[in-house]
């Protein structure tokens, strides 16, 4: 009796606990690894600096690989487990879970003043963000543009350098073929290679086709796939003969990481995959004898259209309208924050997408990123948004494949554009 | 004459007394000299992925994808491994240990409760279920992961390490094990117990738990390595940093536009380093427990 | 008068030993029975369910026999077909067969030696898939892989191979990984099976003048039969689920060069978000691998009398 008496007394006394409890919000964001934000000390980083301001917002992170990020989300989706916020770019967030009504409209964090910023930055970035219908799925922190890395050291060696504008980062496909000559002349093989074995890096072998001959990956308005068009198919074809050639490889087996790997090691003289990112964290791994020299790929017109890269936050609509509010809460914090903004900005290791941020690694440590800035008046058209996005990035690579293991190059487009024009 | 039939049969029994070893033919032959060397280079083509793996985990960045294999390390360096516990690679192990002993655990105690039912307990229903329990053996995981996910979801236990220990305890191979050890057991000591009028459960445990017991240590061991290796279960279930287990979160550390091959070796060594040390303690239990079951199943 | 009430007399005794055998029973296989049923036997069900819908991230509605029409005319789970049966052929029959000839070499040994080769043979397999693939994805890379290294010193290629990215070896490749994550078990199971047999026989034999070869077939391989269709079984099961190899080293390709049932089920379920359609696919082949089994198991059974 005294026993139970005293169980009701402690019970009495820790109820008006819960009821303060329930003050706190718990929301969760999963990020892909985008610069540091892969990394949980510069994550926890920057929610510390988050809850300085809003204590009652607890976050939790989730980090996903780009292996097998998109599996853990399809399985969310299917399991109604999705987090509140994620974080990648618009090819994700608008055109497949955005277009699958998974995710929340977030038309009311764009008012005018940040929507202006943002157009003055690049225009290509705000129109990706939403859908056809003008409903805004994506709230952008930072975008960049995919370029290509030559070997400095052997291009010098080879006399290729005089093939390139140095002062520009550009080359027309002229000097491009003209480059692959010298290479081999000298010796420099393998020169590049066109790695197909999986959609890892498809950004590099897309950017790579395109621009040869100033074809374009899809139509105006992003509802076609258009690899048809006739400065496409000659574009494969003479990566095609370059390859049989022997002037350039292509590997069905590899991906852009491990073709990364490969330029690192100096076995490859070019490398389609780079970005300011992938400078930063291969830096420790580069071969003595490499000298990283970011290019624009090669065009006809010398002038090139990189692709771009967006990442910023998208929410998932999981009916918890207190989350959504913390969560926006977050995604304002971390993205205009007056004394948030350019940190965030920087560590992602990328480019702001609202121009008044400015550049915002002067004068820091990571200054050499800065470079990289040159490429961004060439940004060409985001694409990444047109429809069946996922099923047509594993066509690519398949089409590739058949591509260089023999295949007729108008015939093989002829199926790429079928099955990815579903 | 006697004393030579005693000497005679005295290295019989000598040779009898041995333990393991085939006994009957001693020359050696030229065959045995080369079936020997082939095994050794076998060996050594199973040993290289271990030693691959622990020299590259003490390797600088650019030993580590250099274009000529680079033997040993030339800089050692425990860099990977300081970058290795930066994220929660303790947490991890301790998360797989927690998982690989509790699925073991669970499994051995439901199995060789069931597989003595099915072996010795003549209830209406057996061969049905036994049938059952066989056919499912054969369904592949991948197939039913969908289903899994969306009922661990409504059971509010996905994220959790529960969402992988269930799955692994309800797999039909344990009990299929424990059937074939429970035959084993004569029936005249089962008689023998019920007539001195002892219950089920002493019966379980003072009669059968002593005879089965070797089977119990395979199915153990069986089921922790299993239970450690399988990845696909555990990628599915499992999304938390700190829920993960050591495949899933070295799974985790390969990216896409680098190549830190030193850190995932790390990893690697890390994920393969306990496992192997417990299989070599526990080895002797592990191998004279599958003999008996299979030869006698 | 005697007789009968006795025999009446054990009849209901055996009623009730019978209730008290089903009792029992169940009671035993309750906790087996629980986690069975809660997690195979009723996300199995499910799988059944979907395979006759078209659920797809966007939408679930009852779609009949259209995903089987579906996957007769999909030339792409052909491919699929004919390379898992493929790796089940060649992997069962030469893991059977190397196992048994590697432990009737090394059963014949001192006890140490024994131990170290089964130790050796056994590492592949608790190494862990993930570990596994990225050692042997280095060892077959085209640029920089110890196997092209070793190859061109010896002089046996003068050009690099591409072991993963050439359709024709790709599949190869996969199956020496698959064996060497095979074998462990197998030797192991040999070992001790071999080291159990009767020696009276064999040394029976050896008096009578038989060979080496005579003796194993005629005493030993009857005596070890059990074993051996055991690992028949598990490892047939084994390579039908062959998928994390698979998966972490070439996604099926390169052109469905490595494109197995079970990876294209994970691609349509995952990738895709056809979910119908893959649990279809998981049900055929599940059916398969329970034909395979079902065959073993009744030569398992005839040859136990």
């Amino acid at each position: 009796m005294k026993k139970l008496l005293a169980l009701l007394l402690c019970a009495i006394m820790i109820l008006p606990a819960f009821a303060f409890a329930d003050e706190t919000t718990e929301i969760s964001l999963w990020t892909y690894p985008i610069g540091s934000w892969g990394d949980p000390d510069t994550v926890n980083g920057i929610i510390a600096k988050f809850n300085e301001v809003h204590p009652e917002i607890k976050v939790k992170v989730n980090y996903l690989d780009y292996a097998s990020g998109d599996d853990q989300v399809t399985t969310a989706i299917e399991a109604k487990t999705t987090p509140d916020i994620v974080m990648e770019g618009p090819e994700r967030l608008v055109a497949n879970w955005g277009a699958a009504g998974k995710m929340l409209d977030i038309s009311d964090l764009w008012d005018d003043a940040v929507k202006a910023d943002i157009i003055a930055a690049s225009p290509a970035v705000e129109a990706a963000c939403k859908n056809a219908e003008g409903i805004y799925y994506e709230y952008p922190l930072c975008m960049t543009t995919h370029c290509m890395v030559i070997n400095y050291n052997d291009f010098e060696a080879a006399g290729a350098l005089q093939y390139l504008d140095e002062a520009t980062h550009t080359w027309t496909t002229e000097g491009f073929l003209n480059a692959l000559d010298a290479l081999e002349a000298a010796g420099y093989l393998p020169t590049g290679v066109v790695y197909c074995g999986g959609q890892g890096g498809d950004q590099g072998t897309r950017a790579l086709v395109t621009n040869l001959y100033s074809g374009q990956f899809t139509n105006a308005d992003h509802t076609a796939y258009t690899m048809d068009s006739e400065e496409n198919i000659k574009a494969l074809q003479l990566l095609k003969d370059l390859v049989e050639a022997g002037k350039l490889d292509a590997d069905p087996g590899i991906v852009a990481g491990d073709e990364i790997a490969l330029f690192c090691n100096s076995t490859l003289s070019i490398g389609f995959c780079w970005n300011a990112s992938a400078a930063v964290s291969n830096k420790a791994s580069l071969a003595d004898d490499v000298k990283v020299f970011p290019m624009a790929f090669p065009s006809d017109d010398g002038v090139p259209e990189l692709q771009g890269g967006i990442w910023g936050f998208g929410l998932f609509d999981n009916g918890d309208e207190a989350r959504a509010q913390a969560a926006k809460t977050f995604v304002k914090f971390v993205c205009d924050d007056e004394n948030q903004a350019a940190a965030s900005v920087y560590a992602s290791g990328f480019f702001p997408t609202r121009a008044s941020l400015g550049d915002v690694y002067a004068g820091t440590d990571k200054a050499e990123n800065g470079e990289y800035a040159i490429f961004m008046p060439f940004l060409g058209d985001y694409y990444q948004v047109t429809g069946n996005w996922a099923a047509q990035r594993t066509e690519w690579w398949n089409l590739l494949q058949r591509i260089f293991a023999g295949g007729d190059v108008a015939a093989e487009v002829a199926t790429y554009c079928a099955n990815a024009n579903k | 004459m006697s004393e030579n039939i005693a000497s005679i049969q005295k290295r019989m029994q000598r040779k009898q007394a041995n333990t393991g070893g085939d006994h009957s033919v001693h020359q050696i032959t030229a065959y045995e000299v080369a079936a020997l060397v082939v095994l050794v280079i076998i060996a050594i083509l199973f040993i290289f992925p271990l030693y691959w793996i622990i020299t590259g985990s003490f390797k600088n960045a650019q030993d580590v994808i250099a274009k000529v294999p680079v033997w040993f390390p030339t800089a050692p360096t425990a860099d990977n491994y300081v970058r290795l516990f930066a994220r929660p690679a303790v947490r991890w192990l301790i998360n797989t240990v927690f998982l690989c002993a509790m699925s073991m655990a669970l499994t051995c105690i439901s199995a060789s409760m069931g597989g003595y039912a099915l072996a010795k307990k003549k209830f209406v229903g057996r061969t049905v279920v036994f049938s059952v329990f066989v056919c499912a053996m054969a369904l592949p995981k991948q197939v039913i992961l969908i289903p899994l996910l969306k009922e661990m979801a409504f059971l509010k236990l996905h994220d959790t390490l529960w969402a992988v220990i269930l799955p692994t305890v309800g797999w039909p191979f344990g009990v299929f094990l424990m059937k074939q050890f429970s035959e084993t057991i004569p029936e005249s000591l089962l008689e023998a117990a019920r007539i001195d009028g002892a219950g089920e459960a002493r019966t379980f445990i003072e009669i059968v738990l002593p005879i089965i017991k070797p089977g119990i240590g395979a199915l153990a061991i069986f089921t922790f390595i299993t239970a450690w290796n399988d990845y696909f279960l555990q990628l599915i279930m499992l999304n938390d940093t700190n829920v993960l287990t050591i495949s899933l979160g070295i799974a985790k550390l390969q990216s896409e536009l680098s190549n830190d091959f030193g850190l995932i070796m790390a990893g690697a060594a890390l994920g393969s380093i306990p496992i192997i040390i417990i299989f070599l303690l526990f080895q002797k239990f592990f191998t004279r427990g599958i003999t008996m079951g299979a030869v006698k199943g | 008068m005697q007789k009968t009430a006795l025999r009446s007399g054990m009849t209901v005794n055996m009623r009730q030993a019978r209730r008290r055998e089903n009792i029992a029973g169940y009671l035993f296989m309750a906790p087996s029975l629980l986690f069975f049923l809660g997690f195979v036997i009723f996300p199995m069900v499910m799988c059944l369910v979907y395979s006759f819908t078209s659920y797809t991230m966007t939408e679930f509605s009852f779609a009949g026999l259209a995903n089987y029409q579906r996957m007769f005319q999909d030339a792409i789970f052909g491919k699929a077909l004919i390379n898992t049966i493929i790796l089940v052929l060649v992997s069962v029959p030469i893991t059977c067969f190397f196992s048994l000839w590697v432990a009737s070499i090394i059963s014949k040994m001192a006890d140490r030696t024994t131990s170290f080769f089964r130790c050796v043979f056994y590492l592949p397999v608790v190494t862990g898939s993930v570990a596994v693939t990225v050692v042997w994805k280095w060892i077959f890379n085209r640029y920089y892989g110890v196997l092209n290294y070793l190859c061109m010193s010896l002089g046996l290629i003068n050009r690099n191979m591409n072991w993963l990215g050439d359709p024709s070896t790709a599949l190869w490749c996969i199956l020496t990984i698959l064996l060497t994550t095979s074998v462990g078990q197998p030797i192991v199971l040999y070992v001790s099976a071999l080291n159990n047999v009767d020696q009276s026989l064999v040394e029976a034999a050896s008096v009578d003048g038989a060979t080496n070869l005579q003796t194993f077939w005629r005493i030993k391989w009857p005596q070890i039969m059990p074993t051996t269709l055991y690992i028949l079984v598990i490892t047939t099961i084994n390579s039908f689920q062959c998928f994390a190899l698979i998966q972490l080293l070439t996604s099926g390709g390169p052109n469905h060069a490595t494109e197995t049932i079970m990876y294209y089920i994970y691609y349509n379920a995952f990738k895709l978000q056809n979910y119908g359609y893959g649990s279809a696919m998981g049900i055929i082949l599940a059916l398969i691998i329970a034909a395979f089994s079902a065959l073993q198991f009744k030569l398992a059974k005839t040859d136990n009398g």
